[in-house]
This record gives C-alpha cells, structure tokens and sequence, in this order.
C-alpha cells in the first residue's frame, strides 16, 4: 500500500531504540506493517542479524526427509523409527544386491534345467536370514558401539532392523516365486516362507548367546547340512522339507521360537 | 534425485530485491538462500516490534527463530492478497502468535499446547488500519494520548495487533475479563474525544 507520508529519521530511531512513546509506537508499528521502504531504513543490529540467521540456518539446513521416511511416518511410525528403517538399507546394500543376483540366477536356473526350480527352493529360505544376520552387531554397523550405549540399543533395535530387512527380503522372494515356472497353486508359491521365518527366529533366539552374524551362520549351516544329509539318505529326498507335514512343524517350530523370544523380551 | 525434485516444485526466480511473494514461494520449494533474504529484510524490524511487548531478549529471538522455522514449513499457505506483494503483516501475525506461545511456555509449562491455529494475515487493510496509519497527525492521536497505559495496551493488542482476546489476555497478564472491560472503556473514551 502506497501512503503519501514516511517516518522521519527520528521517528525511525525512536522507535528502533525503544525510545518512542507509546502513541508514537502505536502509528509506527501500524505505518511500518505496510510500508516496506521505512522497514529497510529502520537501523539493524547486523552482529545480531549474523546471528541469528546462523542459528536458523542450522536447523533449516538438516537434510529434508526422503520419500520412504515419510511414507512410514504417514502410516504412523514415530519420526525416528522412520528414520531408522529407511537408513537401515544402507548398511545392507550389498546383501540387497546379492540376493537380486542369487534370486535371478536360481530363476534362470529352474527355467533352464529340469528339476532347476529345487535351487530356488533351497535358497529362497536362506536369504531373509542372512541378511537379518547382517543387519545388527559389531563389525556390520559402522556405528554400532556408538548405538550400543543408546536407549534405542538392544531389542528395539534389533527387531527394527529385523523388520527393515525382512520386507524387502520377503517381497523379493515372493515376486521370484511367481516367476517360477508351473506356480499354479499358492502352495507353490510361497512353501518356502514358513522355513524361511523359523530360521529367521531361531537366528534371534540364538542370538542371546552369541554374535547375531554368528548365530546366523551356525542357523545357515544347519540348513545345508539337513540338505545334504536328506539328499544322501536313503529313501529320503530334500523336497520332504516342503511337504504339508513338513509346514506344520515348521510352523510349530516357528510358534515355539517366536514364544521363545518374546519371554525373553518381557523378561529381559 | 535432486534434479527431479527441483524441476517438479519449479523454483521462481529470486534475488535480494524480488517481492515477498517470490520469496516466499521460492522458500516453499526448499530454498534456504530466499529465506536469508526475507530474514534479512524482515527479522530487524519484527524484532524491534516484538520489543515493545515483550522485554525478555532470550525469549523475544527465541520466538523470532519459531517465527522463520514456520514460514520455511509453511511458506506454502502463503496467499499473497491481489496487487499486494507485501507479506508484512503475514509475518507479523506470526511473529506475535510465536511470541504468546513463548511466554505461554514460560508461564505454564505444564498446560498442554493447543494446536496452532493457521495463520491468517489480520486487519484487511481495514478502515481501522486506515485510521491507524494517520495516529499521529488525526484528532484520533490526540485521544489516544488521553487514554491510560493500560487502557491504550488493550487497545494496541487487539486493535493494531489483530489478537483475539484470549491471546491479548495472555500478553498482557491479564485476565480476560479485564482485556474486554478495558477494550470496552477505551473505545467509550475514544468516542468521546473524537466526538466533543
């Protein structure tokens, strides 16, 4: 808005030093809401101006939230939580990729040969766990002894980054279990999901007693020996371990484990 | 990643002598070198307005920092009126709400804050402000000199600051009732000098 009149020099001292009285004030502050140019001619204190801007420019500086942060804040995770998860894949990127390749290669396999689908079945299994064993502990995490001491530190962490890898792990090997060929019932696409989940458990409920990376190793050898040992026995043969009887001891395997860790949470 | 997200908020063109409302809408899509300008611009003479209310330096910049934290958040929900590119009196609606909930802070910290209401910018240009513009050289200066410190107090809170009275209650220490008897008693003084 244009007015015909401005603020002396006096006026704009006054009332910059606190000096105005209050009528005065009163006529500046309403003339100065509108007036841009008195606004540029009111003396400013440029040391405070420095200041003050530095203080804001460290907060307005933090890096803006990236899309996944934000989505898992809008579905109503706590803002560090989120940030968690979504700073979580960066400690496993090389595992992520591995398990794209590994997953590529056992579907090229099982559309290649015969019996070819078997080495997705065997895998498939495997490589939630592994990268839950990758995903918490000294030697994994560049700034686990820094985490360590934190209140977040211990089972919240644990199963956060637990959580953070097994969605991504869980998806991929459904999207590849659709890809294999002759998937014609749900069965067939998803029997390996309740192993998967019970080693994943027992690799948690192991870990109370030893490194995470450790127990996911002695939990990942247990597999290939009981591959190797059903393949070679007589009258025995690897694919017994998807049976239907074969799930529901997985699965009471699974619940046996899954009490397991939760009493040591609540008891811990 | 970065080069996607600019060209989808498509940043204006700003410098250190562009409008506000260029300003503003540079500092909706993320741009903190448009936001050192407005405090440039704004920050000194919002500061010495704060001053006049609040005597407390730690909490006067402390709200004057909440003041530009919110505008970076919500300089979007900037609407600049038609042929105004001033947002003067945005920032300062702002400013004094952000000054409330800081003594408010203070006073009470045990009392839960209420969400903030969204900020509007007060007084429309109105014929209030009309008058108020010309306080020193109309009759309506003279009878405000007539007036007592508290009662002009009153009157600056929820005239020339445009605060309901609950928030001029909280600025000035009072309670609401008074905020509204003397709103009351200073406009009959008023009507009466403006009218003798």
């Amino acid at each position: 808005m244009s007015t015909s009149w401005h603020l002396t020099h006096d006026q704009l001292h006054q009332y910059a030093n606190h000096t105005a009285d209050g009528v005065t004030a009163m006529s500046a502050e309403a003339h100065l809401t509108r007036c841009a140019r008195c606004r540029s001619l009111l003396p400013a204190d440029e040391a405070w101006l420095d200041r003050s801007w530095s203080d804001l420019r460290d907060v307005v500086d933090q890096p803006r939230r990236g899309p996944v942060e934000r989505l898992l804040t809008a579905i109503g995770l706590r803002e560090s939580t989120a940030k968690l998860l979504a700073a979580t894949p960066q400690l496993y990127r090389a595992w992520l990729t591995a398990t794209v390749l590994v997953l590529v290669m056992a579907l090229t396999v099982a559309h290649e040969l015969p019996r070819g689908s078997l080495l997705f079945a065997f895998t498939a299994p495997v490589v939630p766990l592994i990268g839950v064993a990758l995903a918490y502990g000294r030697g994994v995490d560049p700034a686990h002894s820094l985490a360590s001491v934190t209140p977040l530190a211990g089972y919240r962490l644990l199963f956060t980054r637990t959580a953070a890898v097994l969605v991504p792990a869980l998806t991929l090997c459904t999207a590849a279990a659709f890809l294999m060929p002759s998937v014609s019932t749900l069965r067939e696409a998803v029997f390996w999901l309740l192993p998967a989940l019970a080693m994943v458990a027992g690799c948690l409920a192991l870990s109370r007693w030893m490194p995470l990376s450790l127990a996911g190793g002695v939990v990942g050898a247990a597999w290939v020996l009981a591959l190797v040992l059903f393949s070679l026995a007589d009258g025995l043969d690897p694919s017994l371990l998807f049976t239907p009887t074969a799930q529901v001891s997985w699965a009471t395997v699974l619940g046996l484990l899954a009490g397991a860790i939760l009493l040591r949470v609540r008891t811990a | 990643m970065k080069l996607l997200r600019r060209a989808r908020r498509r940043v204006p063109v700003y410098g250190p002598d562009s409008t506000d409302t260029v300003l503003l809408s540079s500092v909706a899509a993320g741009e903190t070198d448009a936001l050192e300008i407005l405090h440039r611009r704004h920050a000194p003479w919002l500061r010495a307005r704060l001053r006049y209310r609040c005597s407390d330096h730690d909490q006067l910049d402390a709200a004057l920092q909440e003041t530009f934290l919110a505008v970076w958040r919500s300089a979007g929900s900037y609407t600049p009126r038609p042929g105004d590119d001033d947002a003067g009196a945005w920032l300062w609606t702002i400013a004094i709400r952000q000054l409330i909930s800081q003594l408010r802070k203070r006073s009470n910290r045990w009392i839960a804050e209420s969400e903030p209401e969204p900020y509007e910018t007060v007084g429309d240009a109105s014929a209030e402000d009309t008058v108020l513009l010309n306080i020193e050289h109309g009759p309506l200066g003279a009878a405000l000199h007539g007036l007592s410190p508290e009662l002009r107090s009153a009157i600056q809170a929820t005239v020339l600051d445009g605060l309901t009275v609950r928030e001029a209650a909280e600025i000035l220490q009072i309670p609401e009732g008074t905020v509204k008897t003397r709103v009351m008693r200073a406009k009959a003084r008023l009507r009466e000098a403006l009218t003798t």
